[in-house]
């Protein structure tokens, strides 16, 4: 380590007691962001200490719980880990989860680290860790729609990462043996399946649990194999139903969730390729939990951490905050849903409904981390709602929109005697009111987008996020 | 009589990326609170075109590249030609975004050969280079004076949405701009307009979608369409439409 890496260490160490002492903020983005300006490599100098490897969690839906339950099954196994687990996951936000956990100097004391990257930084991380010689696992869950006035669209990304990946094939094959680099990837989304196949294109040695004689040794394919779950309808937020290979029409022998599912081209004869892993102890309620799960179970088992002992881990996991994250308020329960997307927001609305839920309260902000463009809510099919009766309250920056949504999906109308009272852009008031709506013991089930999600914690803790 | 309408949704699995089904559910529901049947039938690749030459709406929304070029060869062969008849007879139509791009005369990439499209308006559409900003953010815009006169009365003569486009758009003479922006971009972000109409057709860049905050449009759309397939002038029964204002006017 150079003298650089120390100044710019110590520099970083020292703003994150600044700011943590007069309460400026969680430290979560800023010692980071300065380290990286003051030294560009900080991120490589700190990856290259891990001793045994780094693990990153990319994808649009559940990277923070993915990446939790890693960390959660690594502690159980004695291993210690470094983890942005603040969901600060832009490079920034690693170096500052890095700053955060290492001494004066910039030593690093750690087995692993588990990180959640953006989907637009993902490249940027994958370049600053690629020279590493301890294991580099990179898990892709999935891609929906998301932000697009922020992100673009879902193929920008996919070719972004297309790029990002296949600098790594060659640097992998310049340098260092094929092992080192392993790509957990979910089976059932075809756009990732394309993506992964970009890396592991050549024969290589298979792994432990790996089929024998297969080709892409350094891919782990982890989906779903239970048609019981398959959609009676299909959501419209939908973005892959075509072949990324070829650009024929997939055909789904059944969708699990949006264009998640079993399919094939009969085009290219490109297919679902074979599971790896595909069932698991589920800790967490919901069809998108259950991939969040594989996804961590399939990392774990390459480091051929036993089922039993993953299952034990499990059981104990609690979901970081905003995802299911439950809080007691008076002898009434709350139920915070992170709901940012359309798919999630499908995803979310599925399992409280799966759950019972009679009370909701819904929030939608448009600020920076949420997306100005709302256009989105309507790419959600609020229509299940309509199945049943239900006490609903909006709120947020755009309540005024999701009304207008609730209104076209025809489930507002049956409210309208008191429709007044549960449209309420002010949020301290909307949760007040809904809550009084809530009989002791029950749930309110709260399903909002991240800033109005971290609002709601805030109202109902003091805090924003830990 | 009980009137009844067909709305074509051209390309619902491929162009339809941001949220603009929220415009083919509010003209659904629209019609359906008047009494009106309204009948969604989605048009797609495989889609024949006697299906679609027979609707009496036609609504084309947003894509991605991939798809957008899937739709775009299949639009420029097969479908424009037959919309662009519709149109020509006086069916009302609604553009959004890559479909209003799609509709003209060609959509010049900052590299390469120009892309035709499908001549149904007299506008081009031309990528401002890699330097070029993209368009984002929330629009307003006051709605043409020729042509509010043939809204209902009492609506308000603003348009809200979201506009993401990095393509320029330029009307051509025989097009007349929707509206003057007040705050935002619109068709190039230069000569103030926003939005095209044809007869009764009409092309935007409005995400939000556009008809949900703006219902004044959507019954324009639907008075034409009654009026062009029963051939005499409906009155559309009044609705309440308070909420829908409350988030138009939210955004002003």
């Amino acid at each position: 380590m150079n003298l650089l890496f120390y100044i710019t260490c110590f520099t970083a160490k020292l703003i994150e007691l600044v700011i943590k002492f007069f309460r400026l903020g969680a430290g979560a983005t800023w010692p980071g962001e300065v380290a990286i300006r003051l030294n560009p490599h900080i991120l490589s100098s700190f990856a290259s200490q891990f001793r045994k490897g780094i693990i990153l969690v990319a994808g649009t839906n559940g990277k923070t719980t993915t990446a939790l339950m890693i960390k959660t099954i690594l502690e159980a196994q004695g291993f210690s880990v470094v983890h942005n687990a603040s969901g600060a996951n832009l490079e920034n936000g690693i170096v500052s989860a890095l700053i955060n956990q290492t001494d004066w100097k910039g030593h690093v004391s750690a087995d692993w680290g588990v990180f959640e990257v953006d989907e637009n930084s993902l490249p940027i991380v994958i370049k600053s860790i690629k020279s590493i010689k301890s294991k580099v696992i990179i898990v892709l869950l999935n891609l929906f729609r998301d932000q697009l006035d922020r992100y673009g669209e879902v193929d920008v990304i996919a070719e972004k990462w297309q790029k990002s990946l296949q600098s790594l094939e060659s640097h992998d094959q310049k340098t260092r043996s094929k092992n080192e680099v392993k790509i957990i990837a979910n089976a059932d989304d075809p756009l990732i399946v394309s993506l992964s196949k970009v890396v592991a294109s050549k024969p290589g040695p298979s792994f432990a649990n790996a089929t024998a004689g297969r080709l892409e040794a350094n891919i782990t394919y982890f989906g779903l194999d239970d048609p019981s779950q398959f959609q009676k309808n299909v959501d419209h937020a939908m973005d892959s139903t075509f072949c990324p290979r070829c650009g024929a029409r997939l055909i789904y022998k059944g969708y699990y969730y949006s264009h998640i599912g079993v399919w094939r081209c009969e085009k290219c004869n490109a297919k679902r390729p074979a599971l790896d892993v595909w069932e698991s102890e589920y800790p967490l309620p919901g069809l998108y939990n259950r991939y969040n799960t594989l996804a961590a179970v399939a990392v774990v088992k390459t480091l051929d951490i036993k089922r039993a002992a993953i299952n034990q881990a499990l059981k104990k996991f609690t979901p970081p905050f905003g995802r299911q994250e439950e809080f007691d308020v008076d002898g009434k329960k709350v139920k915070i849903f992170l709901s940012k997307n359309p798919t999630g927001f499908n995803q979310s609305l599925r399992t409280v409904l799966g759950l019972g839920a009679k009370h909701l309260l819904f929030v939608l902000n448009d600020r920076i981390p949420d997306g100005r463009d709302v256009s989105w809510i309507w790419d959600v099919d609020f229509e299940v709602l309509a199945q049943d009766e239900h006490v609903i309250t909006v709120s947020g920056d755009r309540t005024y929109d999701l009304a207008l949504r609730l209104k076209y999906a025809e489930i507002i109308k049956n409210l309208n005697f008191k429709l007044q009272k549960f449209i309420e852009p002010d949020l301290q008031h909307a949760l007040k009111q809904s809550l009084e709506e809530v009989p002791i013991g029950e749930t309110l089930y709260i399903l909002a987008t991240y800033s109005a999600m971290l609002e709601v914690r805030k109202l109902l803790t003091g805090k924003k996020i830990l | 009589m009980k009137h009844s309408l067909t709305i074509a949704w051209l390309y619902p699995d491929l162009m339809s990326t941001y949220g603009d089904r929220g415009n083919v559910i509010v003209l659904q529901k629209r019609c359906e609170w008047r009494g009106i049947d309204a009948k969604i039938v989605p048009i797609t690749l495989e889609t024949p075109h006697s299906t679609l030459s027979t609707c009496d709406v036609v609504f084309m929304g947003g894509a991605q590249d991939r798809q957008q070029k899937l739709a775009g060869e299949d639009f420029l062969k097969r479908k424009g030609p037959v919309v662009k008849e519709m149109v020509e007879k006086g069916i009302p139509a609604l553009f959004v975004c890559a479909a209003y791009q799609f509709v003209g005369h060609y959509y010049q990439p900052y590299q390469g050969e120009k892309i035709p499209g499908a001549g149904i308006f007299d506008l081009y559409t031309v990528h401002p280079g890699d330097q070029g900003k993209r368009l984002i953010g929330n629009v307003v815009a006051e709605l043409n004076s020729d042509w509010v006169t043939g809204l209902m009365g009492g609506s308000p003569i603003t348009i809200v949405g979201f506009e993401n486009h990095g393509g320029r758009t330029y009307l051509g003479s025989k097009m007349k701009p929707l509206a003057r922006v007040i705050r935002g971009y619109g068709n190039n972000g230069e000569d103030g307009y926003e939005g095209a109409v044809y007869k009764n057709a009409i092309g935007s860049y409005f995400h939000g979608p556009l008809l949900p905050k703006n219902p004044h449009i959507a019954d324009w759309l639907i008075a034409a369409a009654l009026n062009v397939k029963y051939g005499e002038k409906i009155i559309l029964e009044n609705l309440d439409d308070s909420l829908e204002w409350q988030a138009h006017n939210q955004m002003i």
